[in-house]
């Protein structure tokens, strides 16, 4: 029985020493310890490697299965609750976060084309209907209730000013910068 | 005494937090001891498919059992512990087998003959390894996991003794008795 407590290094150092003297006078001794060797080389030799793919993720599927504790349960719906929660302010921030960039992006654009568009058609007017009219001169009546804009006035003919009294408005009107 | 390394904290951190229901840190350590739980259970039954299964079943009462686990003991061996327990359920469950105890063993050892010189050296390694392969399946699972845990999973005498749940002497005498059948049934080989 010792020597294979000796193979295995695992005799007391005064017993590793008298089996390792009574190795080197006995024949029969040193050859089974060399058979003892070779059959423990033979033994990792011919173990197989398990193919533990899905090992893991088998185990944690039966243990979801399992009946949990009361505890347990409200412990794990808390942990889910507070996952989905952090993804939902995740994805709150995403979305708030494009929607802040588009506003910042696009309001040039969208001041641009508000002002644009109502010029376009003043431009319009103005050009056809400003020429001919000197500003001592509205267009429109002062009385005429129906009408938007009381008087058009400007000595310059590239910028337009009407004013519409009754409304309490003014609009003037500059052209665009080439 | 142990002094608690980073791997024995973060391994701690696992199993409290397994222990509150985290499946996933469980999972780590599924992944951690999956390999060597494997090893225990295959040094029992000899039979791969049946040591993954029983391996698995290995883990899944661990955690069911994680509350009685005590950290004051070495997790991986509590955890080849409830494997070899299971391997040798199993395995007499099976009835596939005679187990020898004491003295009936020792007989049983005297049977055997002996001879002089490492015999196995003539003989062709594909026929030596067959021939082993099929005298451990001769051996008791006791005797099996005793040398397959030794020689393959590299356990001390101490840490089989605490696995199995049996004494040290009692490991010695298990591999001595596992050693000698397989020397003579490879001498048989050698021999014809």
């Amino acid at each position: 029985m010792l020597l294979g407590a000796f193979e295995d290094s695992e005799l007391e150092p005064n017993e590793m020493q008298e089996v390792a003297f009574h190795l080197a006078r006995c024949e029969s001794c040193t050859g089974i310890l060399a058979e003892y060797s070779t059959i423990g080389r033979d033994l990792r030799t011919i173990a197989v490697e398990p193919a533990l793919n899905g090992f893991s993720r088998a185990v944690i599927a039966r243990i979801d299965q399992l009946p949990q504790p009361v505890l347990t349960r409200i412990a794990r719906a808390f942990r889910r609750q507070v996952d989905s929660v952090s993804s939902g302010i995740a994805w709150g921030g995403a979305v708030a976060a494009v929607a802040v960039m588009t506003i910042i992006l696009m309001t040039p654009y969208a001041e641009q084309l508000a002002n644009r568009g109502p010029h376009s058609t003043v431009i319009a007017r103005v050009e056809n209907d400003a020429a001919p009219v000197t500003p001592s001169e509205p267009t429109m009546a002062d009385n005429d209730s129906h009408a938007d804009i009381s008087r058009l006035e400007s000595e310059n003919r590239s910028v337009a000013v009407w004013s519409e009294p009754r409304r309490d408005t003014t609009v003037i009107w500059l052209p665009d910068q080439p | 005494m142990r002094t608690p390394g980073r791997k024995d904290g973060d391994e701690a951190e696992l199993i409290e937090r397994s222990r509150k229901g985290d499946s996933e840190a469980f999972g780590l350590l599924v992944e951690r001891y999956q390999r060597r739980v494997v090893g225990v259970a295959l040094a029992v039954v000899h039979n791969q498919d049946d040591a993954i299964e029983l391996a698995q079943e290995t883990f899944v009462r661990a955690y069911e059992n994680l509350s009685k686990f005590e950290s004051r003991s070495s997790f991986s061996t509590w955890l080849y512990r409830i494997a070899a327990n299971l391997a040798i359920d199993f395995w007499r469950r099976e009835g596939r087998h005679v187990v020898l105890h004491g003295e009936d063993a020792d007989i049983e050892i005297g049977k055997l003959p002996t001879t002089h010189g490492d015999a196995f050296k003539e003989v062709s390694r594909s026929e030596l390894s067959a021939r082993l392969k099929q005298a451990l399946e001769e051996l008791t699972p006791e005797h099996r996991a005793v040398i397959l845990l030794r020689e393959v999973e590299g356990m001390s005498y101490d840490e089989i003794s605490d696995v199995l749940q049996c004494p040290r002497g009692t490991v010695m005498s298990r591999l001595h008795y596992a050693r000698t059948h397989l020397r003579t049934i490879l001498k048989d080989v050698a021999g014809s």
